[in-house]
C-alpha cells in the first residue's frame, strides 16, 4: 500500500497476537456463551485480513500457522477425527465424549467436542483468510 | 500397446516383478475350491446395509455363482501370472494391477449379490474399472475414446438396469433374486412385466456386446493384452448373460422372453461373426469371434429346456478355457513377433514352438474338435437346440456362426504358426517368458483333460445348469453323447469352416466392397450422436456462460423470484397476514439501519461508496439478531460483514487504478430496466412470502427440545453452539468441507486473475 502508515503498522504489530489470543477465547468460551469455532475463526481472518492491509499479504501470510489450504485440511481432518473415538465407545458418529480432569482446586471438563470446535476453526481460519489473502494479493502493487 | 516397446531393458533386470501380487486372486481360487468340497451348496450370508430401505448386503451362492466364482477367481490368478510378465518393467504396471485385483473383487460381488442393487452397484464398479483398464494407455486418442465409448455404452445401459430393476421389485414386491424367482409365476400377468424385461434386456446387452451395443467390445481391445483376456473375454461381458441366466430359472416360460433373446442372441452372432473375418489384427479377430459367442450364449439363454441350461453352463465354461489361451497367444505375438496382423505372421511355430502348441490345443477347443471339452460344449447345445425344436433359420445361423469360429481357430492355429516362414532378417521374432506361457497352457491343457474326462466337470455344470434351471436333476448329466445329430452337425460346421479358412482373403475383398453398409449401423449413430454432445454443451455454455456479472445476477434472481411465485401460488390458500404488534425500539431503529442502507445504495453511483452503504445493511441486520435474541449470529454477521467491507473497499479502490482496459464493467446501462424489474418482483415475492411465514402459528417442539437437551445432553449453555457443533455436527462437518472446497476452487483463479492484473 503506497504511503505507509508506520502508526498503524507498530499497532498491529502489538495488536496481532492480542486479536488472535482473542479469538481463541471466543472459540473456547463458546460452549457456554456467545462463540464458538465460527466466530473465532473469523476474528483470526480479521486479525489476518488487518495484517495484510497495514502490511503485505506476505508478512500475513508468514504468520499463519500453516499455508491456508494446508490450514484448512487440517481443521477438516480434527473435526473428522473428532467424531472417531465416539464410534469406538459404541456409538454413532460425532456423538462427543466428556471426560473431567481433577484438578487442584476445581476440575476442567474435556470433550471431543472442543477438538470438533478447534477444526471449524481452523477451516475457517484458513478458508477464509487464505481467500481474503489470495484476493488482496491479486490487487497488491509490486514490491 | 506393447510391453516389448514400452519398457526399456535395463529397467527389466531392476524392476520388482508384479507376480508376487498373482496370490492374491490365487488364494481366493484355492479358498473357493476348498469350500466347495467342503461346504455343499447354496451358500448364503446377508449383513443389514440400509435396513430402513430393506437394502441388504444379501449374497447368495448357488451353482451358476459359483461356476462363476471358479472363472473369476482362476483366470484371475492366471492373468495375473501372465500380466507380471507381459508388463515387466513397465512402470504402469501397479496401475494395472490394482485396477485388475479391484477389477476382480467387483466381479466376485456382482455374481454373489442376492439384492439386485447390490448386485447393481457391483455391476457399475465393473464398468467403471473397465473404463480405466480400457483408457490405461491415455496418451492415444484412440485408447482414450475406446474407453469413452465402452464407458457411455455400459453405463448408460447401467441406468437402463437400475430402472429394470426398480420395475421388477416393484412388480415383484422384493429386491431379492431369490424372492423375485420364487414369485415370477404371479408376475407373468402383469402388463409391467414386459417393459421391466425390456430395460433389463438394455443393461444385460449392452454390457454383453449384443446388439445394437455389439460395436463397443472389439473397439475395447485397445486395453493392455491380460487385460482383454480377463475383462472383455472372460468375465466382465459375461456379467449381462449372467444376470440373463440367472433370471432364466423365472421367465423362460415367457415367449416375449424366448423370442427377445434368441433373436437378439442370433442376430448378434451372425452380425459378429461376419466382422470377423473383416479384420487382420488377431486381437480384433479374437474380439469379434468373443461377441459371436456372447450371441449364441444369449440365444442359448432364451431357449427353452433343461437341454439349453446346460448349454449355456457347458459354454461358459468352454469358452474361458479356450478363449483366454487365444488371447495369451495374441499377447505373446505382439510380445515376440512386434504385430498381431495376420497379413504379416506366418511360419511362426519354429520362433515360438510353445506359443504355437497353447494355440494349437486352444484351436483344437474352439473349433470344437473331438478330444476337447469344445467338443463336448458344442455336443450340448446341438442337442439344446434339438429338444427345444428351434426355428430352421436360427439353426443355420448357428451353423454359419460355429463354421466362423472353425475358421477362427484355423487362422489363429495353422495360418499363423504353420503357414510359410517369410520372417525378414531384420526381425528377430522370439519366445515368450515362463510367465506368459504357463497361464495359456495350463488353460489347454485344462481344456484336453476335461474333453477327455467330462465326469469331472459333470457336477459344476449340473449345479450351474440346475440355478438356470429348477427342474433340472444334476445327476443326469452325461456330456458323452453319441447321438447322431451331434455328429452330423459337427461335420457341417467343420466342412464349412475349412472352406471361410481357405477364402477368408477372397472373402474379406468381398465384404470391404460392403463398407457403404457401415455407414447405417449403430456405431456410426454411436459417433454422429457424440459429435453432438459437445456442440450442445457451447451452445448452453454460450447461452448461460456469457460472463457478464449482472446478467449472471439476473438469471439467478429471476430464477429465484419465479420459484418462489411458484411456491406461493401453488401453496396453501388459507394464509394470512400477521396481526400488527408493537415492536421494541431497538428493533426497528435495525429496521431503520437497514432501509437507509438499501435506499442509499439505490442513488449511490461510485462504488466504493455503494459498498459502504451496503455494509449497513449488513450492520443493521447484525443489530436486529442482537435484539431478537440470537447474540451468536450477531457476533458472526458484525466479524463477516467488516471483514467483507474492507477486504472488498481495498479491492475495489486498487482496481479503478488500473488502467481502462483492465477494469472491470460492474454495471452497464442496458441492464438496469430489467435490474429493476426483477428486484422489485424479488422484493415484492419476498416480502408477501416472509409475512405470510410469519403468521403461521410458531411450532416450538424443537426449540423446545434444544433448550431442555442442552446441558443434560451437550454439557452446554449455549444452545446455539451445541446444535453446531454436538447436534447437528454432521451438518457442520459437511459446512466446513464446502468451506475448504471453496478455497480450492478460488485459488486458481485468483493466482490467474494476479497474473493478468500485475
Amino acid at each position: 500500500m503506497s504511503p505507509r502508515a508506520l502508526l498503524a503498522e507498530v499497532l498491529l504489530r502489538i495488536l496481532h497476537p492480542v486479536l488472535l489470543l482473542a479469538s481463541l477465547w471466543i472459540l473456547l468460551r463458546g460452549h457456554n456463551d456467545p462463540g464458538g469455532g465460527f466466530v473465532g475463526g473469523l476474528l483470526a481472518v480479521a486479525a489476518s485480513a488487518a495484517m495484510a492491509l497495514t502490511l503485505t499479504t506476505a508478512e500475513a501470510r508468514q504468520r499463519l500457522p500453516l499455508p491456508p489450504p494446508r490450514l484448512t485440511a487440517l481443521g477438516v481432518l480434527i473435526a473428522l477425527l473428532s467424531g472417531l473415538p465416539g464410534v469406538f465407545a459404541g456409538q454413532p458418529f460425532l456423538t462427543h465424549l466428556w471426560v473431567t480432569v481433577p484438578l487442584a482446586v476445581t476440575e476442567l471438563p474435556l470433550s471431543t467436542v472442543m477438538l470438533f470446535d478447534l477444526g471449524v476453526y481452523l477451516a475457517v481460519w484458513g478458508a477464509v483468510g487464505g481467500y481474503c489473502l489470495s484476493l488482496l494479493a491479486t490487487v497488491e502493487e509490486e514490491q | 500397446m506393447s510391453a516389448a516397446t514400452a519398457g526399456s531393458p535395463a529397467m527389466h533386470a531392476t524392476a520388482p516383478s508384479a507376480l508376487p501380487l498373482a496370490l492374491v486372486p490365487a488364494s481366493l481360487f484355492v479358498l473357493l475350491v476348498c469350500n466347495l468340497i467342503v461346504v455343499p451348496l447354496p451358500w448364503s450370508v446377508s449383513w443389514p446395509w440400509i435396513p430402513a430401505l430393506d437394502v441388504h448386503f444379501a449374497l447368495y451362492v448357488d451353482g451358476l455363482s459359483a461356476q462363476f466364482l471358479l472363472l473369476i477367481t482362476g483366470i484371475g490368478t492366471l492373468v495375473a501370472v501372465y500380466g507380471a510378465g507381459y508388463l515387466a518393467g513397465d512402470a504402469r504396471r501397479w496401475r494395472v494391477f490394482t485396477l485388475l485385483l479391484l477389477f476382480m473383487l467387483a466381479m466376485i460381488g456382482a455374481v454373489s449379490s442376492d439384492h439386485l442393487l447390490l448386485l447393481f452397484v457391483f455391476w457399475e464398479l465393473t464398468s467403471v474399472l473397465s473404463f480405466l483398464l480400457v483408457g490405461f494407455d491415455h496418451a492415444r486418442e484412440s485408447s482414450r475414446k475406446a474407453a469413452q465409448q465402452a464407458l457411455l455404452i455400459t453405463g448408460t445401459g447401467g441406468l437402463f438396469l437400475l430402472a429394470g430393476i426398480i420395475l421388477l421389485a416393484e412388480i415383484g414386491g422384493s429386491y431379492s433374486l431369490r424372492q423375485l424367482i420364487a414369485a415370477a409365476p404371479a408376475m407373468a400377468d402383469d402388463a409391467r412385466l414386459p417393459a421391466a424385461l425390456t430395460l433389463l434386456f438394455l443393461g444385460a446387452f449392452s454390457k454383453s456386446a449384443q446388439f445394437p451395443f455389439h460395436f463397443w467390445l472389439p473397439n475395447a481391445m485397445a486395453a493392455p493384452t491380460p487385460v482383454s483376456a480377463y475383462l472383455h473375454s472372460a468375465t466382465l461381458v459375461k456379467l449381462g448373460i449372467y444376470l440373463l441366466a440367472r433370471l432364466d430359472a423365472a421367465f423362460s416360460d415367457l415367449l416375449f422372453w424366448e423370442y427377445s433373446l434368441v433373436g437378439i442372441g442370433t442376430l448378434t452372432a451372425v452380425l459378429a461373426a461376419v466382422q470377423t473375418v473383416r479384420e487382420r489384427d488377431l486381437k480384433r479377430i479374437l474380439a469379434w469371434s468373443t461377441v459371436a459367442t456372447l450371441g449364441t450364449l444369449t440365444m442359448l439363454v432364451g431357449l427353452p429346456g433343461h437341454g439349453a441350461a446346460l448349454a449355456v453352463a457347458a459354454l461358459f465354461f468352454a469358452h474361458a478355457l479356450y478363449k483366454a489361451p487365444l488371447f495369451f497367444v495374441a499377447g505373446n505375438l505382439d510380445h515376440g513377433a512386434g504385430t498381431r496382423d495376420i497379413d504379416r505372421l506366418t511360419g511362426m511355430r519354429r520362433h515360438l514352438p510353445w506359443t504355437a502348441a497353447a494355440a494349437l490345443l486352444a484351436a483344437l477347443s474352439m473349433a470344437g474338435l473331438p478330444l476337447s471339452f469344445g467338443f463336448v460344449a458344442k455336443d450340448a447345445m446341438t442337442l439344446a437346440k434339438v429338444e427345444a425344436g428351434v426355428f430352421a433359420l436360427v439353426s443355420h445361423a448357428t451353423l454359419f456362426v460355429g463354421s466362423v469360429s472353425v475358421a477362427v481357430a484355423a487362422v489363429a492355429a495353422i495360418h499363423i504358426f504353420w503357414g510359410r516362414d517369410n520372417v525378414g532378417r531384420d526381425a528377430h521374432p522370439h519366445e515368450a517368458p515362463v510367465t506368459m506361457l504357463l497361464p495359456p497352457l495350463l488353460l489347454v491343457a485344462l481344456a484336453v483333460l476335461f474333453g477327455l474326462q467330462p465326469t469331472l466337470v459333470d457336477p459344476l455344470l449340473g449345479a450351474a445348469a440346475q440355478a438356470m434351471a429348477p427342474g433340472f436333476d444334476p445327476l443326469q448329466v452325461d456330456l458323452s453323447y453319441d447321438a447322431w445329430p451331434v455328429a452330423e452337425a459337427s461335420l457341417a460346421t467343420f466342412g464349412f469352416g475349412l472352406l471361410i479358412y481357405l477364402g477368408w482373403d477372397r472373402l474379406r475383398a468381398l465384404l470391404d466392397r460392403a463398407r457403404e453398409l457401415d455407414e447405417i449401423g449403430p456405431e456410426s449413430w454411436y459417433w454422429r450422436k457424440l459429435k453432438f454432445v459437445p456442440k450442445l454443451a457451447a451452445w448452453l455454455t454460450r447461452r448461460l456462460q456469457h460472463g457478464v456479472l449482472p446478467g449472471y445476477l439476473l438469471t439467478l434472481a429471476g430464477a429465484v423470484t419465479l420459484a418462489l411465485l411458484a411456491a406461493l401460488l401453488v401453496g396453501r390458500p388459507g394464509l394470512e397476514l400477521p396481526s400488527a404488534e408493537t415492536l421494541p425500539l431497538p428493533v426497528i431503529g435495525s429496521a431503520l439501519l437497514i432501509a437507509t442502507g438499501a435506499l442509499a445504495a439505490l442513488l449511490v453511483r461510485d462504488h466504493l461508496v455503494l459498498l459502504l452503504v451496503s455494509g449497513l445493511v449488513g450492520y443493521g441486520s447484525a443489530l436486529l439478531f442482537l435484539f431478537t435474541g440470537a447474540p451468536d449470529l450477531a457476533f458472526t454477521q458484525f466479524a463477516v460483514e467488516t471483514v467483507f467491507v474492507v477486504v472488498a473497499a481495498t479491492v475495489l479502490r486498487r482496481l479503478r487504478q488500473l488502467p481502462p482496459p483492465l477494469q472491470v464493467a460492474v454495471s452497464e446501462a442496458r441492464w438496469r430496466p430489467l435490474a429493476l424489474a426483477v428486484s422489485i418482483a424479488l422484493g415484492s415475492v419476498l416480502s408477501t412470502l416472509l409475512l405470510l411465514a410469519a403468521a403461521l402459528p410458531f411450532d416450538p417442539q424443537l426449540s423446545d427440545f434444544f433448550s431442555a437437551q442442552s446441558v443434560p445432553a451437550a454439557h452446554g449453555r449455549n444452545v446455539v453452539n451445541v446444535i453446531i457443533v454436538d447436534f447437528r455436527a454432521l451438518d457442520t462437518l459437511g459446512e466446513i468441507a464446502v468451506v475448504a472446497l471453496a478455497l480450492v476452487a478460488a485459488l486458481p483463479l485468483l493466482k490467474l486473475s494476479r497474473r493478468r492484473i500485475s
